[in-house]
């Protein structure tokens, strides 16, 4: 047990140096001729004043040769490096921009807005006051859902919940008890400051992949709290649950990235499993309220 | 084939509303033709078609237990099928090169009516199984039962008394300890109850690799590999400052670094 602590000690050791060694070759790279030989000046000085020149020149002499052999290569790696972390922040307001664009075309889902159509056709034959009912909800619907891009606005909570609860009262007729609905946020989180078109994306998620897929169907409940000063918005279904081969990640990756460049890791998207089955999604962003939250 | 008396249909779609309108549409396009079953998804449209004996079925293509491909499959050649859709491009596209028919929703009188002229010519000869308009369409659709290997693009794993589903494209490594194997991502871990052989197979091998017998690490996110004391290989993780050790029957998987 002692040699193996022994040992240990010894390796971390080595390791340390491995580290040391490392830093200096870089420092060695991308250091100028000039700082260079002034340093070894400086450390021959040092060294002649301490009695030991001799290492210390072999070290020096080493540090040219190293330089000069391995130096170049050593120094484009290390912009090569710089390089990529340029990239990546490139990369990010670029997906920024495209998950803005994705946004704006996944708004409305022709599937749905057709479907839709055809239901209202039916029940103005059937139930015209329920048609007309529908078809206010497709109005409110589609009126939610088109300012949502707006650039410089800072929309609410309560807009997203608008646009939500329409698109749920349509759902609910066309799926009939297939579907229940429940929206639980307090009136007064309304205000808060919540990005766009991220709610919907998780109802519609809920809907398509846990409710609609269940024959019997399921309850959908959207909910809100804060936690720890942080708004919490939760999309809960105890429907099909989550396969782990689905396909479906597009829209919540979309989301992932759009919270982490709007946030900068003040904000998540935690995916998770009731004890009772189906799924439950949770967005968490700072808790702000909006300046101009009459609306 | 012998026809019945009357032509019998069943029709099949998650949407009672949608049922409605086509059965409307179908009375008034073809008054005799009997209406004998409604279902609600892919499971019971192939009970009521075959217990009816129906000659004819109206698929939908979005239902839930099996959709209408699915079912079409099962039913092949023992009915004639008529697909319902409200908008698939792709679909709609294979159903024009192929002999199958469509109706799209709502369905129109007049196209109602093209169908049913169809359909009574088609009653005259054996139902098609359109093999291979089903097996292009189920590819598709991403739906039938001939898929190329699927891996796992989420896992399931407890963080304290929470299952968080966590993304595959999130997770550095997974590392075998004692009866769990530990997730690890930039920001949390997180624990899954099931021995790592079986993880490895639901995992994509071009997305994680296997460098040890305990340790399977996300390429994608191997930052360097380097040597340590004993001059075993050693990968680097971005996002965590563990060190992962590869053993020696995994060194050649870093042979290019």
């Amino acid at each position: 047990m002692r040699r193996s602590g022994i040992r240990q000690t010894l390796h971390e050791i080595r390791d340390t140096g491995a580290v040391i060694w490392w830093r200096f070759f870089d420092w060695l790279a991308v250091v100028s001729w000039k700082k260079l030989l002034l340093v070894s000046l400086l450390a021959l000085v040092l060294a002649g004043i301490l009695q030991h020149p001799m290492p210390v020149l072999m070290l020096i002499i080493a540090s040219f040769i190293i330089k000069v052999v391995a130096g170049g290569k050593r120094r484009a790696e290390l912009t090569a490096g710089e390089a990529t972390k340029r990239a990546e922040t490139e990369q990010l307001e670029r997906t920024v921009v495209e998950a803005r664009m994705e946004a704006l075309q996944a708004q409305i889902e022709p599937h749905f807005l057709f479907n839709t159509l055809a239901s209202i056709d039916q029940l103005i034959q059937t139930d015209p006051k329920r048609a007309s009912e529908m078809q206010k909800s497709l109005i409110r619907y589609l009126r939610s859902a088109m300012p949502q891009m707006r650039e410089g606005s800072r929309p609410t909570l309560g807009q997203q919940l608008n646009l939500s609860s329409a698109f749920l009262e349509i759902m609910a007729i066309r799926m009939e008890e297939r579907l229940r609905p429940v929206v639980n946020v307090p009136e007064g989180l309304k205000s808060a400051v919540f990005p766009p078109m991220m709610l919907q994306t998780l109802v519609e998620n809920s809907i398509k992949h846990g409710l609609e897929p269940k024959a019997e169907g399921g309850t959908l409940e959207i909910s809100a709290e804060i936690v720890d000063g942080q708004l919490a918005v939760h999309v809960r279904d105890d429907g099909k649950g989550f396969a782990p081969k689905a396909e479906g990640g597009v829209g919540l990756a979309n989301i992932r990235q759009r919270l982490q460049a709007m946030y900068k890791g003040r904000a998540e998207l935690i995916i998770s499993v009731p004890p009772v089955g189906g799924t439950c999604a949770t967005i968490k962003v700072p808790y702000e309220v909006s300046r101009d939250a009459a609306t | 084939m012998p026809t019945k008396a009357t032509p019998t249909a069943v029709v099949a779609d998650d949407e009672r509303l949608m049922r409605d309108q086509l059965v409307t549409a179908l009375n008034d396009a073809w008054p005799e033709l009997a209406i004998v079953g409604q279902a609600s998804n892919g499971r019971e449209a192939i009970a009521m078609v075959r217990s009816l004996d129906a000659d004819i079925v109206f698929l939908d293509i979005r239902m839930p237990e099996l959709d209408g491909i699915q079912a079409a499959q099962a039913l092949a050649g023992a009915t004639h099928v008529v697909f319902v859709t409200a908008h698939d491009q792709f679909a709609i596209d294979a159903f024009q090169q192929g002999a199958v028919d469509y109706l799209l929703k709502p369905a129109e009188p007049e196209r109602v009516a093209l169908t049913c002229q169809r359909l009574r010519e088609r009653l005259q000869h054996k139902p098609d199984p359109m093999n291979d308009l089903l097996a292009q369409l189920s590819q598709r659709l991403g739906s039938g039962t001939v898929k190329p290997r699927e891996y796992i693009r989420w896992v399931q794993a407890s963080v304290g008394a929470n299952l968080r589903v966590i993304p595959t494209t999130d997770i550095l490594f997974f590392r075998a300890e004692d009866k769990y194997v530990r997730v690890q991502t930039k920001s949390f871990e997180a624990l899954i109850r099931k021995p790592i052989k079986e993880l490895i197979d639901e995992l994509d091998p071009d997305e994680f690799w296997q460098i040890h017998r305990a340790t399977v690490v996300r390429v994608d996110a191997v930052e360097q590999v380097s040597r340590n004391f004993r001059g075993h290989q050693v990968v680097h993780v971005k996002g965590s400052t563990e060190k992962l050790e590869v053993s020696r029957t995994f060194n050649n998987l870093f042979k290019q670094m």
